[in-house]
């Protein structure tokens, strides 16, 4: 076990090297530098910029920079965010639990959402309730996450005032509130980005999650659940869903990145300042050690969730074990 | 594919139902040029006659300006099932060659692949295309082809990798081996035919992938350029207009829609065709 | 706050909670003027006056920190005639204008309550120009050669040169800053200190707490020399998507929008909670031409190197159909290389009429021709087509482009549209690297910014002329008039520039935009000053009727 752990952090070392260093170079083709916005003045001096690029070491041939700057990581220092006028980490620290609260809500809701409704359907398989939650998870994994975003930042947020339009939280003297009331707040706040992303997740989960489970009716164990006279929801709660619930988890560990990806139009949209919000503005601004750091953070988060999907996929099911890659 | 599973899915309605709105949306594709009743980037008067609501002279209404939306949307689908498909084939196309290397070659190849594609799937998609986008400057749709494709090939890979290493150890194969067959012609007379029905399906899912993936480009301004349209465009040039003009996101968002939920069924179909996973005890 | 199934009971406390506070407030230092929350969609990158460069960072510094002296209603910009005191009680001048003394408000304390002195003057006087701080406006305050303090509240600045504004780029550049505070830093670390994102200043409103890229909020000021103001803070909620910005202050989560897009104003609601407030606007639009080639900066560029070519263009676009269907009535057509808002814009000059016709006819003088009949013009086998370089973080440049391009296309002239983010369009409009690109400018009320902006490329000027644009009788009329002392003069002088500029046609002048602010109806507004919305915020109040608990503060002023 400690061998494997060992072969496993080794290899999520070697690919964050790869992921860094690719980056890195990648950057350097980029036109522009963090500084465009901040100098872009009639009264600037070209002059200015120069000493600017020095004082970040910009002005140094890209080599020399990339030993630096692999040194310093090697130390694990993240460097500073000239876009931001942050150190790396400050904006990672502000960013990363943000991300990790809205992905990590919508997950569990769109996880639990999806399961619930795979049930659903494959109880009343081939009736008219399995078709139509059959339409609507499949409009809910073909319609554009950030028109979702849109439509209900429009209407439930500003037309209807169900849910606040945008924000972190209550502005005024939330600040003074009791813990439960913060909490409350926060979720009020995390209800429109959370639930349009859990919207996106359930239906993904959902059909997967069904073809599975009927993939699993069909074999003999079920035949014999159902001859010692069990109801048809204890069937499947109690013997199809543990077998057919491990691959839909596996699956759920590698769609994560494209989850945070998806995750960066509707952070914009309800202006909740996470990751992808932030590489997304890095990028933009050329602030290379802020993308090399959000993009491993991201990298890491992917080996995470692999790993601990993949060991709770296992666990659930073990003979129908995920092969590696 | 075997001629069981396309008798299967040849008698499937719901996988010919999918089929028929595909092929539907090609040939709009296609004909666009025939059909669409106006040229798509003619602005007849881009202040009396904007964002005109749908009428019988323009049956999806006009943009912001004053262009007709539904003569867009004929030539918008080239653009973006143009894109998809190109991208699609590349995508798979790469994840095939890549997924059978490294099955077939095993060693550090696959070492090699296993770590490519782990590198890669930590990505989000969005973002490295923008990252891409952003580095090497305004592109065409030809070099959106190239991007897209270039970066959705893990799937496919990683199933193809896997089939292929199955079949590998089946007996077919082994006797194949022991028969003196060269590794060329076992892959090309056994492994591919027999991974194609799954390869089908990739690339079902990946056509799905790719459409929402250029409007979520074009919407944060990163797709493809004016005046040439695209589905994705049309959103972006709407979408200011959400709540006065909904005729400028409804129709390119729903078409988005029918064509992506189409590639899903299809992909669906084709799996219960192959695998029949959907059948009942 | 409150979960939508708790809402009604929650109302009622918050109205009970509203009438007790009201009452306790009555035995307080005075009406409280409640909270304005302004809805901004770009966060501040700097709050500490030398380093901000956005408009968000200045809005946030001026609330922070107090200048010298205000420019006045008028916005004139020449000598000290309508600045109004702020730090400075009052200032004199010596007889030869080389020398300014400001006596200092002694009632004027830092937000930690220590007096603003003199050597504040002087410590920010070496922020700015040391070159090892490295800010990036020093060259406003090149003429000055050093500032003494003869005693603690009186401060006297020491001129090199004469020049009609020399006061006003004095007080807009040079804000005192608190030595107290930041002298012990080093020069070289203060951009990047930790202390400059929570800085204490000395304007109406204090720093409260800064969450990067959600919101920012200051806190009134009780201590201000001259008054606390009305209202008890001001907050900043940001959102990176322009329908979110707007949508904010539809749905009354904001009072306040600093400029209402085109496709808004279809959306205020019908009942009138929100209401648009114009207040001018010093930007203008344009289509700047490369008159070098894009790859060999000493060649002419092949086709705008040619007067006659630029002209044909510029004639070819019907600006009038162009502003309407960008910003409705919210937008006119530009004139020159100025706002109409500025003092020393002139209406009546020549422009360049519409007329496609003349175009066309010009084009074909110049032997383009659509030989092949595929719609384009060409010369000698060459298409007449070049690239318009755009950024994607601009809707209004890309819808300019598009309408443009059509246009242009009537007439032969095919154009490309080159869409990229603002950063590779910044990197490629300062190589050069382009044909023609789409800018815009948000000129201040200060004239000078022409020279750098269309004067000829070289030392003191034409550092942001990114096509190359040189004419000699420009550059001599804008020197004259930045050196004139009358504004009759300085008038007279821009006019001759101005027109000039248009003639040559360096650029085609699209579209000055109309501001209109979105206000909702809680808020009660003075008018808006047109190049600094926020100048007068501290004398805002918020409808004591209309109070929401957001109004309450957590910690009430010291």
């Amino acid at each position: 076990m400690a061998r494997r752990l060992l072969r496993r952090f080794l290899h999520t070392a070697v690919i964050c090297a790869v992921v860094a260093t690719s980056v890195f170079v990648l950057m350097q083709f980029a036109p522009g530098d963090p500084f465009a916005t901040a100098l872009d003045g009639p009264d600037v001096p070209p002059s200015v910029r120069a000493e600017w690029r020095a004082r970040y070491g910009l002005d140094l041939p890209p080599t020399e920079r990339f030993v630096r700057w692999g040194i310093a990581l090697a130390r694990g220092q993240l460097g500073y965010a000239a876009s931001r006028r942050q150190p790396v980490v400050d904006v990672v620290a502000d960013a990363l639990p943000r991300t990790l609260l809205l992905v990590g809500t919508a997950l569990l809701l769109g996880f639990a959402a999806g399961v619930w409704i795979a049930l659903l359907q494959t109880r009343h398989h081939r009736r008219w309730q399995d078709r139509v939650l059959g339409a609507c998870t499949l409009v809910g994994v073909a319609v554009p996450e950030f028109l979702l975003a849109l439509v209900a930042m429009t209407w439930l947020g500003a037309r209807w005032h169900i849910f606040p339009v945008a924000g972190i939280g209550s502005l005024g003297d939330a600040a003074g509130w009791p813990l439960w009331e913060r909490m409350i707040d926060l979720a009020w706040h995390l209800a429109l980005p959370a639930g349009v992303l859990a919207l996106a997740v359930a239906s993904r989960v959902a059909r997967h999650q069904r073809a599975a489970l009927l993939g699993v009716m069909r074999e003999d164990f079920i035949r014999t659940a159902r001859a010692k006279g069990l109801g048809e929801w204890d069937v499947l709660r109690r013997h199809a869903l543990p077998n057919a619930i491990g691959p839909v988890i596996a699956l759920l560990g590698l769609a994560l990145p494209s989850l945070v990806g998806g995750a960066v139009l509707v952070e914009r949209i309800f202006g909740w300042p996470g990751m992808g919000q932030t590489l997304f503005d890095a990028l933009l601004a050329r602030d290379y050690p802020l993308v090399v750091a959000a993009v491993l953070v991201a990298t890491l988060l992917a080996v995470v969730a692999r790993t601990v999907t993949d060991a709770i996929a296992n666990a659930v099911a073990p003979r129908r074990a995920t092969g590696a890659m | 594919m075997t001629t069981g599973a396309w008798h299967h899915l040849r008698n499937d309605a719901g996988a010919r139902a999918a089929a028929a709105v595909l092929a539907a949306a090609a040939a709009c594709a296609v004909l666009a040029p025939a059909l669409a009743p106006y040229d798509p980037t003619i602005q007849p008067d881009p202040v009396a006659l904007r964002l005109l609501a749908p009428s019988w002279q323009h049956p999806l209404g006009t943009d912001p300006f004053s262009r007709d939306v539904f003569s867009r949307m004929l030539h918008g689908a080239r653009v973006s099932l143009g894109v998809a498909a190109g991208a699609m084939l590349l995508s798979v196309t790469l994840g095939t060659a890549l997924g059978a290397l490294a099955a077939v070659m095993g060693g550090w190849v696959d070492t090699a692949v296993a770590s490519l594609v782990d590198v890669l799937i930590a990505m989000p998609r969005l973002l490295v295309v923008i990252a891409l986008v952003a580095t090497f400057g305004t592109l065409s749709p030809w070099w959106l082809v190239v991007l897209i494709g270039g970066s959705g090939w893990l799937t496919t890979a990683r199933i193809v990798r896997a089939e292929f290493r199955d079949h590998l150890q089946r007996e077919y194969v082994v006797a194949a081996v022991a028969l003196g067959a060269s590794r060329w012609r076992i892959i090309r007379r056994h492994l591919l035919p027999a991974v194609a029905p799954q390869i089908a399906i990739t690339a079902a899912l990946a056509l799905a992938a790719v459409i929402p993936l250029e409007a979520a480009l074009s919407f944060v301004g990163f797709g493809i350029q004016p005046p040439l349209p695209s589905w994705g465009n049309i959103i972006l040039d709407g979408v200011d207009y959400l709540t006065s003009a909904w005729w400028m996101v409804v129709f390119p968002v729903g078409a988005v829609t029918i064509t992506v939920g189409s590639a899903l069924v299809l992909a669906d179909r084709m799996r219960v065709a192959v695998g029949g996973e959907e059948h009942e005890p | 706050m409150i979960n939508s199934a708790v809402r009604p009971a929650a109302a009622a406390v918050v109205a009970v909670l509203i009438v007790l506070s009201a009452a306790c407030r009555g035995a307080d230092t005075g009406p409280s003027g409640g909270v304005l929350v302004v809805s901004v969609g770009a966060d501040a990158n700097s709050i500490f006056p030398p380093f901000g460069v956005g408009t968000q960072d200045r809005v946030v510094s001026e609330l922070l920190y107090d200048k010298l002296a205000d420019i006045g209603p008028s916005l004139n910009t020449i000598g000290d005639i309508g600045f109004e005191p702020k730090l400075a009680r009052s200032w004199e001048w010596s007889r030869d204008s080389l020398t300014i003394t400001f006596h200092l408000d002694p009632r004027a304390r830092w937000h930690d309550g220590r007096p603003v002195t003199s050597a504040d003057v002087q410590y920010a006087f070496r922020v700015w120009t040391d070159s090892a701080v490295g800010v990036a406006q020093r060259v406003a305050l090149s003429s000055i050669d050093s500032i003494s303090a003869p005693d603690a509240l009186t401060a006297r600045v020491h001129f090199r040169e004469r020049t009609p504004a020399q006061f006003y780029a004095l007080v807009y550049t040079l804000v005192p800053l608190p030595a107290h505070r930041f002298a012990a830093i080093a020069d070289t670390a203060l951009r990047d200190a930790p202390e400059v994102r929570a800085p204490i200043g000395s304007g109406p409103f204090r720093f409260v707490s800064w969450t990067p890229r959600a919101r920012l909020e200051l806190a009134a000021n009780g201590a201000y020399y001259t008054g606390r103001p009305r209202l008890d803070g001001v907050v900043f909620v940001v959102a990176a998507q322009g329908a979110t910005v707007a949508a904010r202050l539809l749905a009354g989560e904001a009072d306040f929008l600093e400029q209402l897009a085109p496709p808004d104003f279809a959306q205020l609601p019908a009942d009138g909670s929100v209401r648009a407030q114009p207040y001018g606007g010093f930007d203008y639009g344009f289509v700047q031409f490369n008159l070098r080639d894009a790859a060999n900066p000493l060649a002419p560029h092949a086709l705008f190197g040619e007067r006659a070519m630029r002209r044909a263009l510029t004639m070819a676009v019907n600006r009038t159909t162009l502003v309407r269907s960008v910003f409705d009535t919210l937008g006119r057509p530009a004139i020159g290389p100025f706002s109409r808002t500025q003092w020393t814009a002139d209406t009546t000059l020549r422009g360049i009429p519409f007329d496609s016709a003349g175009a066309a006819h010009v084009l074909d003088s110049l032997g383009w021709r659509d030989a092949n009949g595929d719609g384009v013009r060409e010369r000698n086998g060459r298409p007449l087509a070049f690239s318009l370089l755009v950024p994607a973080s601009s809707r209004v440049r890309q819808t300019a482009a598009v309408l443009l391009q059509a246009q242009l296309k009537a007439v032969g002239v095919r154009v490309n549209i080159d869409q990229v983010d603002f950063n590779a369009w910044l990197d490629r409009a300062q190589r050069g690297a382009f044909d023609a690109l789409v800018g815009a400018v948000r000129t201040s009320p200060s004239p000078r910014g022409v020279r750098d902006l269309w004067g000829t490329p070289g030392p003191g000027r034409g550092a942001q002329n990114w096509g190359q644009w040189s004419n000699a009788t420009f550059d001599a009329q804008v020197d004259s008039a930045l050196a004139a002392t009358s504004t009759d003069a300085v008038r007279a002088h821009f006019r001759v520039a101005y027109q000039s500029a248009i003639d040559d046609a360096p650029a085609i002048w699209l579209y000055e935009p109309r501001l209109f602010a979105g206000v909702h109806r809680r808020l009660s507004v003075r008018a808006l000053r047109p190049d600094a919305w926020w100048s007068g915020v501290a004398s805002w109040s918020i409808d004591p009727a209309q109070r929401l608990p957001r109004d309450r503060r957590a910690a009430t002023t010291p």
